[in-house]
């Protein structure tokens, strides 16, 4: 089921270049949300932006949860702006969990802020897995929650493209050698489409969960805006089937 | 007063409806449907459609423009596994058909005769489709033969959805009219064109249609123009988002109107309309929908 309300906003915080973390509360999603799936946010004092935007939620606790965004428009601008105590319409939870394995060696993957929606997945498997995170960037002000990470407990590695901390280059290339030891390595990855793209060969080798982003209207499946074309001809519904979607299973 | 709508033999409890291509196939959302005046389904097809390639929707100036394409799974699956969830929908069910051909139109038409939706809304307006679609809606004879072709296969209550691309509906709708239409609704999304930075098309249907509040003072005036025009009940839509944008659609001669883009936003879009409609008839005392159909013409009132 999926709820409408209106949530509260407990903090903001600059994270990293143009990237805020957001805590709301909101006790009707926030309880029921799983790792992979996101909510639908809309714009306050803003009717003119029509449309929900979507944020993945990167993690829960008592009653609230939390997203982490990069400001690229006009509004992530405007939610950035945010103060304690503004009160969010929003919607959730959307699309479908991310699957949990059991058991295994798992990698997660985080391009950027693409890191954000992993956090929360890795503190749930890491009850039953064994995790490490690779985690890349542009450049060491883009890299976030890293700590948050070393907090849990799992292993960190971190790529910069420029070099500024970690090793440089790109997290696709830091990620093969951490594979290359493991058995039967499962990957959840999370970032831009370049970065996803550059995942595919591998996806022949381990199993690699994606969190995929398309435009979309609704978010509840009733428009049909979300499309992402399957392999096996024609599209998923991304805010039914997915966010999170075998790689294997589709085109990019 | 009662806020039900009465047209041909199907009793619409409220006049808002949730507008095709915005509701699902009204199953959805079951709560929100059972308490809307009725839902219109996402566009059908004889043969299952894939769609456009993404991206299908992209958010514009108080607005959205789309190109999903009309994916749908067809009339044989909707028969089977779509409509035997539309019985629990308690409000009348009206399914919008889109075709390429006339012979489709009369083919998903009989296809469904004998099935209890409440009506069909024969959709000659959609911009997304190559075949057919909007170029029926352009072309006064068109809209009257199919029309016509339809009405002879079909008791149900029959609504086409006209355009107002690059036509005056007034003119399709008289046609609707003389063929045997029991409505027509209008407006459908309107042309547009989204380019992105570098100047290429942003869409992957590379063209797609307007909606949203953006083209709320258009619908208004067209749907008046159309109401003017012809006898038959006339469906409003385009932009409506509050009760009092249903208000003026029916000032401006609207029977019924339909609740689009706002669904997008919140599920229970058309739903606030109703509630607010209804406050607005108890707090300003309407007896009837008469004291204020069609009456935007007369100057003043409340
Ligand atoms: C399932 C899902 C989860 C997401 N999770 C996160 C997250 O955790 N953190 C984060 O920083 N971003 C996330 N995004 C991307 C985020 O939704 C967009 O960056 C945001 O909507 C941009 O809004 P804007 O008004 O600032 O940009 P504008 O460009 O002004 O937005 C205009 C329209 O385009 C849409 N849009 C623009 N970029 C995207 C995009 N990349 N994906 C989908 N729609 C887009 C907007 O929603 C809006 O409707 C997610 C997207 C999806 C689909
Ligand atoms: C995503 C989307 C899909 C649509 N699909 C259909 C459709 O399949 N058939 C149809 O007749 N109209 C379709 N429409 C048009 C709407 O039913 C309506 O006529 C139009 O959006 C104007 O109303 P609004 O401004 O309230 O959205 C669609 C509109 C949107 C936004
Ligand atoms: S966004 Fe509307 S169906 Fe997915």
């Amino acid at each position: 089921m999926i709820n409408w309300s209106m949530g509260q906003v407990v903090e903001v915080a600059r994270v990293g270049a143009e990237i805020y973390s957001v805590w709301i509360s909101e006790r009707k999603i926030s309880r029921k949300v799983k790792p992979g799936q996101f909510i639908g946010v809309k714009v306050p004092e803003r009717d003119d932006l029509l449309l929900r935007r979507p944020f993945s939620v990167a993690d829960v606790k008592g009653g609230k949860m939390r997203i982490v965004f990069r400001v690229v428009g006009a509004g992530t601008a405007k939610l950035a702006h945010s103060k304690k105590g503004d009160r969010w319409d929003i919607i959730g939870p959307l699309g479908k969990p991310a699957p949990l394995v059991q058991n295994k060696s798992v990698v997660v993957c985080g391009g950027g802020v693409g890191a954000a929606p992993l956090f929360y997945l890795t503190r749930v498997l890491k009850e039953k897995n064994r995790v490490v995170a690779v985690l890349g960037a542009r450049r060491a002000a883009e890299l976030v929650m890293v700590s948050e990470f070393r907090q849990l407990g799992v292993k960190v590695y971190l790529t910069t493209e420029d070099g500024s901390k970690g090793i440089r280059g790109l997290v696709t290339e830091a990620l093969e050698p951490v594979i290359k030891v493991m058995e039967k390595p499962v990957v959840y990855a999370c970032g831009p489409e370049g970065m996803l793209k550059a995942l595919c060969p591998l996806s022949r080798k381990a199993k690699v969960w994606a969190f995929f982003e398309e435009r979309m209207g609704c978010g509840t499946g009733v428009c049909y805006g979300c499309a992402l074309p399957k392999k096996d001809g024609g599209y998923l519904r991304l805010c039914q089937d997915g966010p999170v979607v075998s790689l294997d299973e589709v085109v990019l | 007063m009662t806020l039900e709508v009465v047209i041909r033999d199907v009793k619409f409890p409220n006049p808002v409806l949730a507008a095709s291509g915005t509701f699902g196939f009204g199953w959805e959302f079951l709560a929100v449907a059972n308490r809307l005046g009725g839902v219109v389904t996402k566009g059908l097809t004889i043969a299952p459609r894939a769609g456009n390639p993404p991206p299908r929707i992209v958010e514009t100036a108080s607005g959205v423009v789309n190109s999903v394409g009309l994916e749908n799974p067809g009339v044989e699956v909707f028969k089977r596994e779509i409509l035997p969830r539309l019985q629990r929908v308690k409000c009348p069910v009206i399914v919008n058909l889109a075709a390429g051909k006339e012979e489709e139109f009369c083919e998903l038409t009989e296809t469904l005769e004998q099935t209890p939706v409440a009506g069909l809304e024969l959709n000659l307006s959609c911009p997304n489709v190559k075949e057919g679609g909007v170029v029926f809606g352009q072309d006064a004879l068109q809209v009257e033969k199919i029309t016509r072709a339809v009405r002879k296969r079909t008791g149900k209550l029959l609504i086409v959805k006209l355009t107002a691309n690059f036509v005056d509906p007034a003119d399709t709708a008289k046609a609707a009219e003389a063929a045997g239409a029991d409505a027509v609704s209008l407006i459908n999304t309107l042309f547009a064109l989204v380019l992105d930075q570098e100047g290429k098309p942003l869409l992957g249907g590379r063209t797609g249609g307007l909606s949203g509040p953006a083209i709320k003072p258009f619908a208004l005036f067209c749907v008046e123009r159309v109401a003017r025009a012809v006898k038959i009940p006339v469906i409003g839509m385009g932009g409506i988002k509050t009760g009092q944008d249903a208000f003026e659609f029916i000032c401006a001669g609207a029977h019924l109107i339909q609740v689009g883009t706002a669904n997008l936003v919140k599920p229970d879009g058309a739903l606030e309309v109703v509630k607010e409609l209804r406050r607005m008839a108890r707090t300003r005392g309407w007896q009837s929908w008469d004291d204020i159909r069609g009456k935007a013409g007369e100057g003043r009132f409340s």
